[in-house]
C-alpha cells in the first residue's frame, strides 16, 4: 500500500483573520517597506545600537543579569555600564529588539535594517504588521516598570466580611427587627393611627380575606374561630413583624441556596 | 470598541483561569540550579587577597564569576550558541577581563565586579590565532590579536584599534602564536610545515615591521602546544621524532639556527606516540616569561626543567604525575603538581617554580569519584599567607566535567557538576514505599484468610500508622525546641521515601558526557551519579523506565540506549533508576544498527516491561527475551505494529511483528524530499489519561473527541526556504493503517517548528515569514455527536474520517519549547508550557488554544465558557511559573503527574535546571496554603460560645417568664 503525498496539500479549515492594512502610509514609507522586505540573500552585517535605562538605577546595579536580544537569541547583545548597547553582525532583515531582564520590564521595539544596511526602528505590532509609527535610532530603551509575577493572596478583613451581601442580607432585616420597635413607639396612638393607615393603603381592600387566613380558617377546628390571631390584621407590634419578617425569610432561603452551591 | 470587549472578556476570564504563583510560595516547592558548561579558562583573581573572584569561559558560550568560596555564580553572560558566540581566549588584567568571542570578530571587555561590559570592538574577520596582553615598561596597555592574516593592537582600557597590520606571506606561513616581554615590541611566530619558522617583529607604538627572519626547522609541525616562549624572549620547541628540545634567542641577529639539545643528554625520553607538551608562565604580561617550564613527556610525567646561561638543567622529575600547573602570587611562581596517591586519591603537592623544592606541608589529598572520570586539568589559585609563605586551593576539573575545589589538607570547598548544562533526556521515577507503606498497601492486594485475621491485621497496620504519627509528631516537637539553622533536612538515599501524594520523585538525568544524575525532585540535591565512560560525544541517548517502584521486591529498572550518530549502533545500560547501580542482567548485544525502539505493554514474570528493538535489516530483538515474553509476544504479535522514519527519503512505513518476530511492512507513505523534509514525528504519550471523551456543548450534546492512541504526528518543512515559497506542512497519520487522517499547510511558513500532540489535539508554533512573528496553531480532532465504537478503539475498524478544526493565533514572543501539562488522570485543564528564550516558563491554558473560540459571541459559546476570538495570544507575567528564576537556553521541559490530580511536576532543563509543581485548576483537591485555620476555628469556638450563652439566657428567659 503506497500513498503518495502530493506537495499541493489542502488548504486549512480555519485560518488566520488576515487584516486589511489600510494603505495610509506615503508613498515613500512603501518604497522603504519593500526596500525592507527583499530577501535576506546579501551579506550585509551592521551594527544595532542604541540605549538601555532604568531610570531610578545606576546601569551598573542591573546590567549584570540583562542581555539585549535579537528574534529570541538569534543575535545577543550586552548592555555596557553605561547603558548603551551594540548587537553586532546583524544581517540586514526585521527583527524585534527587546531588553531580556528578570526584573525590569521594557517593550520591545522592531529593527529593520535594509539589503543597503539603512535602518530604522518602530512600534512593534504583530497584528498590522506593516504599520510604521517610527522611534527615534538609535534605540532609546526605557525600563517601564517591574514584571509582576506574584498575584496577592486573598486576604479577610473585616470590611470584606462586612460588606458581603450574604452577610447584608442577614444583618440589615436582624437591625430592624431589633431596632424598629425601638425607634417606633406603638403605644404612642397618633403612631398607631398613621401606622393602620398606611396599612390600610396596603391592603386597599380590606375586607377580602387572606389567603392564609381563608386557608387556616378552613382547616382549623372551629372552636379557634374566637381567639384573636392572624397576622395581617392586628395592628399592633404585626406591623414590623410583617415588614421585617418577609426579608428575613427570603434571606433565610437565600442562605440556602448560597449554602447548597 | 468590539476589540475592547474582546480585550475585556479575557482579561476577565483570566482571573478565573490563571494560575499563577503567590509570593510566599517561593522556593516552597521549587529550585533552581545554574550551569556554565565545560570550563576552558579559568582565572582567579590575584588583584587583591581578599578577592573570590574565578573566572571562566566555557564551551557552552558562557562568561561567568564564580564564589570561589562558595561555587555560587556572582553573574553570568550566556552569550548566543554556535561559533558566532563561541570564546577564543580569556585575558584578564587587574579588575578588567578581555574576551575574544566568535572566532575573533568580537573583542569584549568586562569589568569584573559588577559583570558589565566595558567596551566591545568588533575585529576584521579571518580565523583566530592567538591573543595577549601587550605591556610597555611594566604597564599593560594593549592586547594584541592576532588572525591567521592580520595583526592588530587595540588599547585595554577604551578598546579602540591602535593599528592593523597585514601579516607578511600569510598564505603559507601559518601563524599561531603571539609573544611581548614588555620590550615595546610584539614578536608573531609562524611556521611552514617541515621547512622553518618565521619571526616577526613589530613596534607598537605604530605597527610597524622591525624585523623579520626566517629559521631552519624542518622537524616542525606545530607550534601550539610543541614551542613556548621562556626567559627573556628565548623560543624553546620540542620534536618527538627527533628527541630534542631546540632553542633560539628571538632578537638575536646573528644566531640563524635554532640550537639543538638531545633529550638524551637529559636522560629524557618522550613516549612514544604522546605529542610532548611545553608549559612555560609569564606571570606579568609587562615582563618576561620565567626560565622554568614543564615538559610533559608522556600522560603521567611531568619533568619541571630550567634554562640557565643557555643551559637547560631539570629542576625536578615528577614521575608519576597526572597534571602541572604554575601559580603565581605576588613575586612568588609557585608549581602545584598532581601525582597518584592510590588507587582512588590523588596528592596535589606545592613547590616552588625557582628551585623545584617541595614546599612542606602543602599536600592536598583529592580523592577521586569511583563514579567519574579522571582529573585532566588543574587550576591553582595561590596567594600569601600572613607569615608570607604560600599558601594555594586547586580547582580540578574532570573528564565526566565535574569541578571540585579543594583546601588543604583536602577539604572538598565546593562542587559543581557541570555536565548537568547539557541534559539530553531525562525520566521520573516513584521513590519506593518504605516498610510500613508497602505493609499498608499490601494489605489490599492479598487474598483475605478470614475475618478475624483480617481485622487484626487492619488494627495492627492502624497501630503502626498510629506509631509513624506520633513520631512524626515527637519529631516536630524536637525540632521545634532546636534553633532553626541547625535543623537540617539532609537526604540521602537511605531515607528515601515516598511522600504521601507522591510529590518527591527521582529525577534520572542523561547528559551529552554520558553522566547519569539522579536527583531528588524535592530538594534538588544529587544522590546519585555515574559516569559511563567510552560515550562517543555526539550519541544519542533514549532513557526508558521498563519497570517501575511498584512491583516489590523486584527493583525498579531503566535502560538506557546509547547510540552512536554516525554509525548507529547502540548498546544497552540498564541500572536502578533509585541507586543509579547497574543491573547485572545479561543485555543482548546489538550488531546491527537500531532504528525503532518500542516499549510494550507486555511484562516479563519479573514485572518488567518488554522493549523491542528493530535493527536495519527489520529484525527484532526482544529485551528481556526469556521464553515467557517470547510466548507472550507470539500470542500478541499479530496486534503489534510500528513505524519507522526515514527522514534522507523522505519515508514512512509501518510494519507489523509475526510471530518468529520477524516483521512485514504493511504500509508506507513518502513525502518527496524534493519539495518538502520531515522534520519531526510525535506519537502521543504512553502515560496520557483523557478522563473525558467528549466535550459538552451549549445546547448540552455532546462532541465526542477522536481518541486515536496510534495517532502520528508528522511535521514537514519546506526544502525550498524563500519566504515568499517556503511552507510548513502537517500530517496526522495513523500509526497502524498508514492512513492520512488530515493534512494542512501554513503557508509562508518556516521553522522551527515545536509542537505538542496529546488527547484529540496537536498544538503547533511556526514562524510565519509573511509577517514576521510566531503563530500558534491547533487542531482539535472530533468524531462528532456519535460515538462509532465506545467501548474499544481499533484503527482497523474507523469507517468516518474525523472532524478537524484548526484556529490560528499570534503569538507576540519567540519560543524556545513547548510542553504540556501532565496529570494522573486527565481530569484538571490542561496547560501548555512555554519555553521563552528569555528564560521564563509561560503557563498557557489550552482554553485559549481552542479552535471552537468563536468570532461572534452566542449565548450557547458564553454557556459554554468559550474564550470570544482574538488573533493575538496574552502574555502575562503572572502566568511564568518560574518567575524571576530564568532558565537560560531552556531546550526540554518535562511534565510528570504526581499522586494529586491537579499537581503536575514540571522540570525545565536547558543551561539551567528548574523544578516545580504546577495546578492547571488551582489545588482543588488539597486545602489551600493560605486556608485560614485561624479563623474558621474561631468561628467555630464563637458559635459555640454563642450558642452556649444564648441557650443560658434562653433558659433565664423561660424561667422568667413561668414566674410571671
Amino acid at each position: 500500500m503506497k500513498t503518495r503525498v502530493r506537495s499541493r496539500v489542502c488548504a486549512c479549515v480555519a485560518l488566520l483573520l488576515l487584516f486589511v492594512v489600510h494603505a495610509s502610509f506615503s508613498h515613500e514609507d512603501i518604497k522603504l517597506l519593500e526596500d525592507y522586505e527583499t530577501s535576506e540573500d546579501l551579506d550585509v552585517r551592521v551594527q544595532v545600537s542604541g540605549r538601555a535605562v532604568v531610570p531610578w538605577l545606576r546601569a551598573q546595579d542591573w546590567i549584570s543579569s540583562a542581555r539585549v536580544l535579537l528574534d529570541g537569541d538569534k543575535h545577543v547583545g550586552f548592555i555596557r555600564d553605561d547603558g548603551g548597547f551594540t548587537v553586532s553582525d546583524v544581517p540586514s532583515g526585521s527583527y524585534v529588539l527587546e531588553i531580556s531582564s528578570p526584573t525590569y520590564r521594557f517593550q520591545p521595539v522592531r529593527v529593520d535594517i535594509t539589503t543597503t544596511g539603512k535602518m530604522r526602528a518602530r512600534v512593534v505590532n504583530y497584528i498590522k504588521t506593516s504599520e510604521v509609527i517610527r522611534l527615534p535610532y538609535p534605540l532609546q530603551m526605557r525600563c517601564v516598570g517591574l514584571h509582576s509575577y506574584f498575584i496577592p493572596r486573598e486576604t479577610w478583613g473585616w470590611s470584606d466580611f462586612l460588606m458581603n451581601p450574604m452577610v447584608l442580607m442577614m444583618v440589615l432585616p436582624l437591625l430592624i427587627i431589633v431596632l424598629l420597635p425601638k425607634v417606633i413607639n406603638p403605644s404612642d396612638p397618633e403612631m398607631r393611627r398613621e401606622m393602620e393607615q398606611s396599612m390600610n393603603m396596603l391592603n386597599s381592600n380590606q375586607e377580602l380575606p387572606d389567603v392564609s387566613e381563608l386557608v387556616t380558617k378552613f382547616f382549623s377546628p372551629p372552636k379557634s374561630q374566637g381567639r384573636p390571631g392572624g397576622g395581617a390584621r392586628v395592628p399592633r407590634g404585626g406591623a414590623p413583624s410583617v415588614r421585617g419578617g418577609a426579608p428575613r425569610r427570603r434571606g433565610k432561603t437565600n442562605m440556602a441556596v448560597s449554602y447548597t452551591e | 470598541m468590539a476589540w475592547l470587549v474582546v480585550r475585556l472578556a479575557i482579561t476577565v476570564s483570566l482571573l478565573y483561569t490563571a494560575s499563577a504563583v503567590f509570593e510566599d510560595q517561593v522556593g516552597k516547592f521549587d529550585w533552581r540550579q545554574q550551569f556554565i558548561g565545560k570550563v576552558r579558562f579559568a582565572l582567579f583573581d590575584t588583584h587583591s587577597q581578599a578577592s573570590k573572584k574565578l573566572l571562566v569561559a566555557t564551551d557552552k558560550n558562557v562568561f561567568a564569576s564564580l564564589n570561589s568560596r562558595t561555587g555560587d555564580l556572582f553573574w553570568r553572560h550566556v552569550d548566543k550558541t554556535g561559533p558566532e558566540g563561541h570564546i577564543d581566549a580569556l585575558l584578564m588584567y587587574g579588575q578588567d577581563a578581555v574576551v575574544v568571542v566568535g572566532n575573533g570578530r568580537l573583542l569584549r571587555s568586562w569589568e569584573t565586579t559588577v559583570g558589565g561590559l566595558k567596551w566591545e570592538a568588533v575585529l576584521d574577520t579571518g580565523s583566530f590565532q592567538a591573543a595577549a596582553l601587550v605591556g610597555v615598561q611594566d604597564f599593560v596597555k594593549y592586547v594584541a590579536v592576532l588572525k591567521k592574516s592580520a595583526i592588530s593592537l587595540h588599547d585595554l582600557s577604551s578598546g579602540s584599534q591602535i593599528w592593523v597590520e597585514n601579516l607578511p606571506d600569510s598564505d603559507t606561513v601559518q601563524y599561531q602564536t603571539i609573544y611581548s616581554g614588555g620590550n615595546g615590541l610584539v614578536f608573531v611566530l609562524g611556521f611552514v610545515p617541515n621547512s622553518h619558522i618565521v619571526i616577526v617583529e613589530y613596534k607598537i607604538e605604530d605597527g610597524e615591521i622591525m624585523k623579520k627572519k626566517s629559521v631552519e626547522a624542518a622537524w616542525m609541525s606545530s607550534l601550539e602546544n610543541s614551542c613556548a616562549v621562556i626567559s627573556s624572549g628565548i623560543l624553546l620547541c620540542v620534536d618527538q621524532i627527533t628527541q630534542s628540545l631546540y632553542t633560539l634567542p628571538l632578537q638575536s641577529a646573528e644566531q640563524t639556527e635554532m640550537r639543538q639539545i638531545h633529550l638524551q643528554t637529559l636522560d629524557l625520553e618522550v613516549a612514544s606516540g604522546f605529542p610532548p607538551v611545553l608549559t612555560s608562565t609569564q606571570p606579568n604580561p609587562a615582563q618576561p616569561p620565567l626560565a622554568e617550564f614543564f615538559l610533559q613527556l608522556s600522560p603521567d610525567h611531568h619533568i619541571l626543567l630550567q634554562l640557565k646561561d643557555g643551559l637547560i638543567a631539570p629542576l625536578r622529575d615528577f614521575n608519576p604525575s597526572y597534571l602541572a600547573a604554575f601559580a603565581t602570587s605576588g613575586e612568588k611562581t609557585v608549581a602545584a603538581v598532581m601525582s597518584p596517591k592510590n588507587d582512588t586519591a590523588c596528592s596535589i603537592n606545592l613547590f616552588s617554580a625557582d628551585t623545584g623544592r617541595r614546599h612542606l606541608d602543602t599536600t592536598i589529598i583529592y580523592h577521586m569519584d569511583p563514579n567519574g572520570g579522571k582529573p585532566n586539568r588543574l587550576y591553582v589559585h595561590a596567594f600569601l599567607k600572613k607569615d608570607d609563605s604560600v599558601g594555594y586551593r586547586v580547582m580540578v576539573q574532570t573528564e565526566d566535567l565535574t569541578l571540585t575545589f579543594l583546601q588543604q589538607p583536602g577539604r572538598v570547598v565546593w562542587m559543581r557538576e557541570e555536565a548537568l548544562a547539557d541534559v539530553v533526556t531525562m525520566e521520573m521515577v516513584d521513590l519506593p514505599l518504605t516498610g510500613t507503606q508497602a505493609e499498608l498497601e499490601g494489605e489490599f492486594g492479598k487474598k483475605a484468610d478470614g475475618l478475624l485475621p483480617m481485622v487484626l491485621k487492619r488494627l495492627s497496620s492502624q497501630f503502626i500508622l498510629l506509631q509513624a504519627w506520633m513520631a512524626h509528631l515527637w519529631k516536630l516537637f524536637y525540632d521545634a525546641r532546636k534553633p532553626r539553622s541547625s535543623v537540617k533536612n539532609e537526604v540521602t538515599i537511605d531515607t528515601l521515601s515516598r511522600d504521601e501524594f507522591n510529590l518527591q520523585k527521582m529525577m534520572v538525568m542523561v547528559t551529552a558526557s554520558g553522566k547519569l544524575f539522579g536527583i531528588d525532585s524535592k530538594s534538588g540535591t544529587i544522590l546519585w551519579k555515574q559516569y559511563l565512560e567510552n560515550i562517543q560525544p555526539n550519541s544519542i541517548f533514549k532513557l526508558i523506565v521498563q519497570r517501575t517502584t511498584a512491583h516489590f521486591p523486584h527493583p525498579p529498572q531503566c535502560t538506557l540506549l546509547i547510540k552512536d550518530k554516525d554509525t548507529g549502533l547502540g548498546s544497552l545500560y540498564v541500572f536502578n533508576p533509585i541507586f543509579g547501580k547497574k543491573s547485572h542482567i545479561s543485555v543482548p548485544a546489538l550488531p546491527r544498527p537500531v532504528l525503532q525502539t518500542l516499549l510494550l505493554p507486555v511484562i516479563d514474570q519479573d514485572y518488567a516491561k518488554v522493549l523491542l528493538l528493530i535493527d536495519d535489516q527489520y529484525k527484532v530483538t526482544a529485551f528481556p527475551s526469556t521464553k515467557n515474553v517470547l510466548q507472550q509476544l507470539q500470542d500478541t504479535a499479530s496486534s503489534i505494529f510500528f513505524y519507522l522514519v526515514d527522514t534522507s527519503q523522505g519515508k514512512l512505513s509501518g510494519f507489523r511483528l509475526r510471530m518468529d518476530l520477524s516483521t512485514e511492512l504493511i504500509w508506507e507513505v513518502v513525502i518527496p524530499t524534493e519539495v518538502q523534509k520531515i522534520v519531526a514525528v510525535k506519537g502521543k504519550r504512553a502515560n496520557e489519561h483523557v478522563h473525558s471523551q467528549g466535550r459538552v456543548m451549549g445546547d448540552r450534546s455532546v462532541l465526542y473527541k477522536y481518541l486515536n492512541p496510534n495517532l502520528l504526528a508528522v511535521i514537514t518543512e519546506s526544502t525550498d526556504t524563500h519566504q515568499e515559497r517556503s511552507f510548513v506542512g502537517i500530517f496526522l497519520i495513523d500509526g497502524v493503517t498508514g492512513r492520512i487522517v488530515h493534512e494542512a499547510v501554513q503557508r509562508k511558513a518556516r521553522g522551527p517548528v515545536h509542537f505538542v500532540h496529546s488527547e484529540n489535539w496537536v498544538v503547533y508554533v511556526y514562524w510565519n515569514s509573511k509577517f514576521r512573528r510566531n503563530e500558534f496553531s491547533v487542531l482539535e480532532l472530533f468524531e462528532g455527536a456519535e460515538l462509532y465504537n465506545s467501548t474499544v478503539f481499533s484503527s482497523l475498524d474507523r469507517p468516518h474520517p474525523p472532524q478537524v478544526l484548526q484556529q490560528s493565533y499570534i503569538f507576540p514572543a519567540p519560543i524556545s519549547t513547548l510542553e504540556a501539562t501532565l496529570t494522573e488522570k486527565g481530569i484538571t485543564s490542561r496547560h501548555l508550557l512555554v519555553g521563552l528564550p528569555s528564560g521564563n516558563i509561560l503557563s498557557l491554558p489550552k482554553m485559549f488554544l481552542d479552535p471552537r473560540r468563536p468570532e461572534v459571541v452566542s449565548e450557547q459559546s458564553r454557556e459554554e465558557n468559550l474564550i470570544p476570538y482574538a488573533p493575538e495570544m496574552p502574555i502575562r507575567t503572572e502566568w511564568f511559573i518560574n518567575y524571576n528564576q530564568t532558565v537560560s537556553r531552556v531546550r526540554g521541559i518535562y511534565t510528570a503527574p504526581s499522586g494529586l490530580e491537579s499537581t503536575c511536576l514540571v522540570v525545565a532543563y536547558g543551561l539551567d535546571i528548574y523544578q516545580t509543581r504546577v495546578f492547571p485548576s488551582k489545588q482543588f483537591d488539597v486545602l489551600k496554603d493560605d486556608y485560614d485555620y485561624v479563623l474558621i476555628s474561631s468561628v467555630l469556638f464563637g458559635l459555640f460560645f454563642a450558642t452556649m450563652i444564648s441557650k443560658r439566657l434562653a433558659e433565664v428567659k423561660l424561667l422568667n417568664r413561668a414566674w410571671r
